[in-house]
């Protein structure tokens, strides 16, 4: 809503409804309060649900609602109230902060005169040569009779899907439960893949196997370490109030007093510093520098895929000079020979590789490892996030920095950890995955283009802007898809069996049965036969949990819009369909297996899952989530609980702040185990690329924009500021190809070709450029190979190269961009 | 001179951390206008005498204070335009610095940053929109507030400090 020049914003009631609502955008998961009062009602400038007095000027770090912490909402009796969700100051995690994203949450709800009023409402099908409206009977029905027959004739692996597996807005303990009991174990298919990326694996698989699950430590025992190492991560923008609250009281010094009480007695406190590994200049590192001073900053600016050697010489210098954590490692790991053997590496051939000094090596060294004047070795929080994760190759990237951990003992110690800085909120618990070991996971997205598997169903992503070859992608489901959709066209009847095989019969002649599940219409939308609309954050209750681990319920405020439900009763109402055909035929066997989703609300899905399974299911709650209540949930507010739950006391649930304190990690042995990483060569695909074509291609978030874009590309703020995905080219490079700021160039190689708003800066070096993903409009994921980690099936999103050229500028699109400096 | 002086005690006065409470919007009374008041064409908004064109040309900027006394504000002559701005950033409250090379509002307390020549446009930053922009009517030397486009932080409506 755009305020006219003499608009105030309605006051909200002191009746007002006050809820606890947990970000829906990324890790850190800030606080919030939802204030919901009925639209004609208001409270008064001194009498309202704020507490304060509104007709005054309120002060810096008061409580305030911006423009878009605000919106009109309507619930599905009509009635029409207003809704402000302004940052919570009684949560420790964002301390009354907002991030650009959660600022907006308000703007972001459903409102049928706002920018967010093409929200999916109501399921819809294809007939008659369009999507068209209709019951979520008929269209749970279509899906159930084309499934079975597929179970019964080809086999449950012939049903593909990629599906959210996290928390936050769309996702939830509730919601991937439902998905995942509906995929893994009642429809029974291995055919599977996860939101953003082509298979059904971990980002951080090494990390596990080594003992250590990624989200070992907290962000309070972040505010109180000696030394930050921040590879491939750029906080500022990506993980808003770690960097914000706790990354930065940590640089300036607010947490002296904290590391005081926390350190070791006698133990020194020295300036914290903050060690960044990133190909660019990110606005994080000159944040930092503006907080702490340069020469508490160290920019390593490494040379793109060899984070791996800087890693292995990172630890043989502080071998070399017997800084290692000797007792550590000696009571608490293995494998460690075996590691240092492959990895020793030299500081010059590193330097070589890297195009790091040897001087700043020896220094990021030395701010990890050597011992302080007290004789107390660093605490090091260490984080690591789609740089390393989407890199070179997943499995060794990971492995390299925890071995950085584990000689240093950065891990299980006050004021260490070493973690992925992470992207959505988690919310993990599903029956186990049965499909192959992580070397042989299907690639669905390119087994999809080769033509292969009968469905596609599609949950709350889209992968058409945010898979590898991306283009390919798109191509080959517009075309598998059209097959169907031909096929639905020249069916004339009204019975759902004949329409079942039809659809059926076109899947078998290289068609693709493509089912959509999201909030809005998408790419994916477009190709669907069948979509059905989700019910997102505010909209019902969800849990989730942090990049802490904090476990909270984010709670329900209003009505989704039209019909549309959580996505756990989706699969609810899938897996019900499934069962009534399977009893129609006289299959009880079959039957069986869709039974257990006689779910009611979210809740009976959270108390199925989350707190039913424990530790017989992959859970990130683990045994003691068993512990955990909607009612305790509530009463925890937006501060929540740190899985794992230790305990219920007074009826207050109690967690764990640190992991590993104990010196036993996740292996048989109880030892965390080192890896040997050695440098992998470029892929043969991404050496293609780079032989063919003369720019490198990074990619990665920006502040403003979240994921695919859906609610940010939408709204006004952002899609003006954001018109299409900038892509930054350093400023030779642009004088060679006569680019200036906010050309659109065009960017291509052989696996396809993209647009983006050209942005002058050096803040990315001479022959490298890097492109905002998850613009629909401008997809850098166009550019990306079909490599893959042999060992893990993440892709290397991060490494590609294409020619540059400019094909024009449009004025109107930039008018509001603004092409300063970020960095 | 006298906007200089203004400026190195801002400086001192706030104290720029992640979670200080140091710095608080309520300013020492800037230049409130310097003629009586009349009425804007815009509702609830008067039209203040902020400046002289002149003096803006030749200092590149100066303070002031709109709608009322506790509503810092900044006029910049940028790309040969006058441009004024509430200086309070919309993400938490604290004032901004003006970077005159860069023609860029620069919040220290978390580095959020506004584009002067383009309608206070967030170039990066946590705040959730542009800067306030003050409406401004120029005559003859004269420059002349008379609104103000965006909500102030911490107000619930411009006119209401």
């Amino acid at each position: 809503m755009a305020l006219t020049l003499n608009d105030r914003l309605p006051i909200p009631h002191k009746n007002a409804e006050v809820k606890n609502v947990t970000c829906e955008f990324c890790i850190v998961g800030c606080g919030y309060k939802s204030y919901k009062w009925p639209l004609g009602t208001e409270g008064t400038y001194k009498d309202n649900a704020l507490g304060i007095d509104l007709s005054q000027q309120q002060p810096t770090y008061g409580d305030w609602c911006s423009e878009r912490m605000f919106n009109t909402i309507t619930d599905r009796d009509g009635k029409k109230y207003n809704l402000m969700v302004i940052p919570d100051k009684t949560c420790v995690v964002n301390v009354g902060q907002n991030s650009v994203r959660g600022g907006m949450m308000g703007v972001s709800t459903f409102n049928a005169a706002s920018p967010t009023k093409d929200r999916l409402k109501e399921p819809q099908i294809f007939r008659g040569g369009m999507l068209m409206e209709t019951s979520w009977e008929e269209a749970t029905t279509i899906i159930a009779k084309v499934y079975k027959k597929i179970i019964d004739n080809d086999g449950a692996d012939e049903i593909s899907h990629k599906t959210f597996d996290h928390g936050g807005g769309g996702g939830g303990f509730e919601n991937t439960w439902g998905t995942g009991k509906l995929f893994h174990t009642a429809i029974g298919t291995a055919s599977a893949s996860i939101h953003n990326r082509p298979a059904y694996n971990s980002e951080v698989h090494s990390s596990r196997e080594m003992g250590i699950g990624e989200l070992n430590s907290s962000y309070y025992d972040t505010s109180i370490s000696d030394t930050m190492v921040v590879i491939g991560c750029n906080p500022y923008e990506c993980q808003t109030n770690l960097f914000n609250i706790h990354i930065q009281s940590n640089l300036d010094g607010s947490t002296v007093a904290n590391k005081k009480q926390e350190f070791d007695k006698g133990e020194s406190i020295d300036k914290s510093r903050i060690i960044f590994v990133d190909p660019r200049r990110t606005a994080s590192i000159t944040n930092a520098i503006a907080i702490a001073g340069k020469e508490n900053v160290l920019h390593l600016q490494i040379k793109p895929g060899q984070d791996i050697t800087l890693m292995n010489a990172l630890v043989s210098y502080i071998m070399e000079q017997g800084w290692e954590a000797k007792e550590f490692i000696k009571n608490h790991t293995e494998n460690f020979d075996a590691m240092y053997k492959v990895n020793k590496v030299s500081l010059e051939y590193a330097s070589s590789i890297t195009n790091i000094s040897v001087a700043d090596i020896k220094k990021a060294a030395e701010w990890i490892a050597k011992p302080k004047p007290s004789g107390h070795r660093p605490r090091n929080a260490i984080y690591y996030e789609k740089g390393i994760i989407w890199g070179i190759k997943n499995y060794e990237n990971v492995a390299s920095i925890v071995n950085l951990a584990l000689v240093t003992h950065s891990v299980g110690r006050v004021g260490t950890g070493v973690c992925r800085a992470g992207g959505h909120q988690e919310g993990y618990t599903r029956p186990e995955y049965t499909g192959p070991s992580r070397q042989n996971l299907a690639v669905i997205d390119t087994d999809i283009i080769e033509g292969k598997y009968l469905v596609y169903s599609i949950w709350g992503t889209n992968p058409f802007g945010q898979s590898i070859a991306t283009q390919r992608l798109r191509n080959a489901v517009t075309k598998r898809s059209q097959i169907v959709k031909d096929a639905i066209n020249g069916y004339h009847g009204n019975n759902l069996d004949e329409l079942a095989d039809i659809i059926y019969n076109a899947c078998k002649s290289g068609g693709l049965f493509v089912v959509d599940i999201d909030i809005y219409p998408t790419q994916s939308s477009e190709r669907a036969h069948i979509v059905l609309p989700a019910a997102t954050t505010m909209e019902m209750n969800l849990t989730s949990m942090s990049g802490e681990r904090r476990l909270r319920l984010s709670e329900k405020v209003m009505d989704a819009p039209g019909s549309a439900k959580p996505d756990c009763l989706i699969a609810a109402d899938i897996a019900n369909a499934l069962k009534a055909e399977y009893l129609k035929a006289g299959n009880k066997t079959m039957a069986k297996r869709f039974e257990g989703f006689e779910w009611k609300n979210e809740e009976d899905s959270f108390k199925d899952g989350f707190a039913g399974q424990g530790s017989k299911m992959a859970s990130q709650g683990g045994s003691t989530g068993t512990l955990a209540t909607y009612k305790l949930l509530r009463d925890a507010g937006n501060n929540g609980v740190q899985l794992p739950i230790v305990k219920v006391e007074n009826g207050k649930l109690i967690g764990t702040r640190l992991n590993y304190a104990d010196g036993k990690f996740g292996t048989k042995s109880g030892r965390a185990t080192f890896l040997p990483t050695p440098q992998p060569a470029m892929p043969k695909q991404v050496a293609k690329q780079v032989k063919r074509y003369k720019y490198w291609v990074n990619s990665g978030r920006i502040n403003e924009v979240w994921q695919s874009n859906y609610h940010t590309g939408r709204l006004e703020f952002t899609a003006k500021r954001w018109p299409m995905a900038p892509l930054e080219i350093h400023p030779n490079d642009a004088k060679e190809l006569g680019v200036t700021s906010g050309d659109i160039v065009q960017l291509s190689n052989d696996y396809g070709s993209t647009r983006a708003i050209a942005i002058v800066t050096d803040a990315v070096r001479k022959g490298e450029v890097f492109g905002a993903f998850g613009f629909q409009n401008s997809i850098i994921n166009d550019l990306c190979t079909d490599y893959v980690d042999p060992d893990t099936k993440i892709p290397f999103y991060k490494g590609t190269a294409a020619n540059i050229v400019k094909v024009g500028r449009s004025e109107g699109l930039i008018k509001d961009m603004t092409f300063l400096e970020r960095a | 001179m006298e906007i200089i002086e203004v400026q190195q005690t801002r400086r001192e006065f706030f104290k720029f951390s992640a979670l200080g409470l140091g710095a608080v919007v309520a300013a020492p009374s800037l230049i409130a206008g310097d003629a009586p008041p009349s009425m804007s064409v815009y509702g609830g908004y008067t039209k203040n005498r902020v400046g002289s064109l002149a003096q803006l040309k030749k200092a590149g900027e100066f303070d002031f204070s709109y709608p009322d006394e506790s509503a810092l504000c900044k006029a910049v002559y940028v790309n040969n335009e006058v441009k004024a701005y509430s200086i309070i950033c919309t993400h938490k409250g604290c004032p901004t610095i003006y970077n005159k090379e860069k023609a860029m509002f620069e919040c220290p307390c978390h580095f959020t940053k506004y584009d002067a020549k383009n309608n206070g446009q967030m170039v990066i930053g946590q705040a959730t929109g542009a800067l306030p922009r003050v409406l401004l009517e120029i005559s003859g030397d004269d420059i002349f507030a008379i609104g103000v486009d965006g909500l102030i932080f911490g107000r619930i409506n411009n006119t209401v400090g």
